[in-house]
């Protein structure tokens, strides 16, 4: 069935703003009720500690701020995945504008609003072209979008400074539209939230597990100009665990398929785990280089969205073209040019 | 190629609700669009509604930093300054406004700086060092500040003492001061009221007056804001004499 002038079949709107498929699968239902759980239990177990009076003030407030954050975090990710893919769309555009904004005011390219517009052009087009399912136009993007950045301010006639604007846009542009926006081209396949359930999740505990291990085992540290905190325990650390949690919950996401195979789900979560590591000194790198802690204060607790989202940055293109490899190109059963038609 | 300038933004470590109330800010693209959305607005509607004329406009200053001082009865009235000046300016705008009106609630403070490019004066507790940070920001990047050295909106029609605060900002500068009178708007939106009435409004502009020889301290303070106030009567009297209030 198809409606109107837009070339939309039922499946196709299912996908794009269907929730009753939301907890169809069983890791995308556990996922979320283990969330929902955490959060009742830990927002219960500060509840009574504060009753009990085993927290002063200062220490419940600040534990309560950075409760209240992550439970919105945890919503803020988790329900436009249920959603339906238009609202992950809608949402990685979002992601994608706010950490670009962020990169931006922190290197002092906001300054140059031409090439921010060329920037945030980029991410419109590109999200849309992610929405109407317009791949070629979403790959076409990265080189059209850097040629804008690279010309948007030549008519200004201001050479001064040419070179570093340029190089910031492209690199904002790359890491925060064109990277980011591969979350919304996952959400274009079929079954779509298992996948994208496993890579968030396995990005949010990558950055856990990595934390955990570090401060148990401690020892030298990784890279410490870069990231003083950072250890190599804790790096390994977190590429086992995340590995294991990949191949565990890879296992029921990839039932039946060429991925299902136990070496494929180990170089996925090695994946997922090594690139959240080095999205992560990536930003540490940004933020050592500019003289700033945080590249924000959007998050009480965590910094900007930036200081949160960091390790998520390099993961989502390598994700999509390692799974499109094994079970072929993600989303290619679906229909294309959904809105523009064609 | 010149050296790598990777200058952050100002204040950006400050949580939105601080940064909105820092006399540092900086915006964005984000925040030109909605200035340019707001700005065009506000023009439409004085030309629609208030049939706003403009005299003496070729004695604005083609480009920043310059202060623009008016007789205040209304809030339309940095509306009406700010209408005057061509859109591009918008990013380099900041009418200087009362933080205890625009600036302690958060959804108004958000609006005052992102919509407005207000920076905040604490009447009761702005002390030397606010006009001190003012008056810096105004000497290192291009700045154009609306201000109204009454203090407040006049509640008899009548326009009241100039305070100092305007002299420490521009005395020992090459800073232009420009005076301006603001006719009809204390009618179309008398204090008293929540919507503004559609009466004619004009905004006559004086010339520039510099205050480069002043010295920076009281009486030099003092001696500016006695000036520019005789010089924003002036302007009133010659725009009162061509043009009546009753015609």
């Amino acid at each position: 069935m198809r409606y109107g002038p837009i070339m939309m079949t039922t499946e196709t709107r299912d996908r794009l703003l269907g929730f009753q498929a939301a907890w169809d699968h069983p890791v995308t239902r556990w996922v979320t009720i283990g969330i929902a759980v955490l959060i009742v239990v830990s927002g219960s177990i500060l509840w009574c500690g504060r009753r009990t009076g085993r927290f002063g003030d200062a220490a419940f407030n600040d534990a309560f701020g950075r409760w209240k954050s992550w439970t919105w975090l945890s919503v803020g990710i988790l329900v436009p995945v249920l959603l339906g893919a238009a609202w992950t769309i809608a949402a990685v555009t979002l992601l994608s504008l706010g950490c670009y904004r962020e990169f931006a005011r922190a290197t002092g390219l906001f300054r140059q609003r031409l090439i921010s517009v060329a920037v945030v052009l980029g991410i419109l087009i590109l999200n849309f072209a992610v929405l109407d399912h317009y791949e070629r136009l979403f790959f076409s993007m990265a080189p059209l979008t850097v040629a804008l950045i690279t010309v948007i301010s030549i008519p200004v006639d201001r050479p001064q400074g040419y070179v570093q604007r340029v190089a910031l846009g492209a690199l904002g542009f790359l890491m925060f539209g064109f990277s980011l926006g591969y979350i919304g081209n996952i959400a274009n396949s079929q079954d779509y939230r298992p996948l994208l359930v496993l890579m968030l999740l396995g990005v949010a505990m990558n950055d856990i597990f990595a934390y955990c291990t570090g401060k148990l085992l401690k020892g030298p540290k990784l890279l410490p100009e870069t990231s003083p905190g950072k250890t190599i325990s804790g790096a390994v650390g977190g590429l086992l665990l995340t590995t294991t949690l990949t191949i565990f919950v890879g296992h029921h996401v990839f039932v039946g398929t060429n991925m299902g195979h136990p070496i494929k789900l180990i170089i996925l979560g090695l994946l997922i785990s090594s690139l959240g590591q080095l999205g992560d000194l990536v930003l540490s790198s940004i933020k050592r280089d500019v003289g700033i802690k945080d590249i924000g204060a959007v998050i009480p607790g965590h910094g900007g969205l930036l200081d949160r989202f960091d390790s998520l940055v390099l993961v989502p293109p390598a994700v999509y073209h390692f799974v499109s490899l094994n079970l072929g190109p993600l989303g290619g059963d679906q229909p294309i040019r959904i809105l523009t038609g064609g | 190629m010149e050296d790598w300038d990777l200058k952050p933004a100002a204040g950006m470590d400050l949580p939105p609700v601080q940064q909105h109330r820092s006399i540092a800010r900086e915006g964005g693209l984000l925040e030109s669009v909605v200035r340019g959305g707001w700005w065009s607005f506000v023009r439409c509607s004085l030309k629609v509604f208030h049939r706003i004329d403009y005299q003496g406009r070729e004695h604005l200053p083609q480009k920043p930093s310059f202060i623009m001082v008016a007789n205040h009865e209304s809030h339309l009235d940095a509306m009406v300054i700010g209408s005057s000046l061509p859109l591009r300016m918008r990013n380099e705008l900041f009418p200087l406004a009362a933080g205890d009106l625009f600036f302690e609630r958060n959804a108004i403070a958000a609006f005052s700086a992102i919509t407005l490019n207000a920076l905040p004066i604490w009447r009761r507790k702005c002390g030397k060092q606010g006009m001190i940070d003012l008056r810096k920001r105004l000497l290192s990047e291009p700045c154009v500040y609306i201000l109204f050295p009454e203090g407040t909106r006049t509640r008899n029609g009548e326009m009241g003492a100039f305070r100092p605060g305007l002299g420490m900002l521009a005395a020992g500068t090459d800073v232009p001061v420009i005076p301006c009178f603001l006719q009809g708007t204390g009618v179309a939106f008398p204090p008293d009221r929540v919507m503004p009435r559609w009466k004619k409004i004009s905004m006559t502009i004086g010339e520039p007056m510099y205050f480069g020889n002043v010295e920076n301290r009281r009486e030099g303070w003092n001696a500016i804001a006695a000036e520019v106030e005789a010089s924003v009567r002036q302007v009133a009297q010659h725009r009162l004499i061509q043009c009546p209030p009753n015609k």
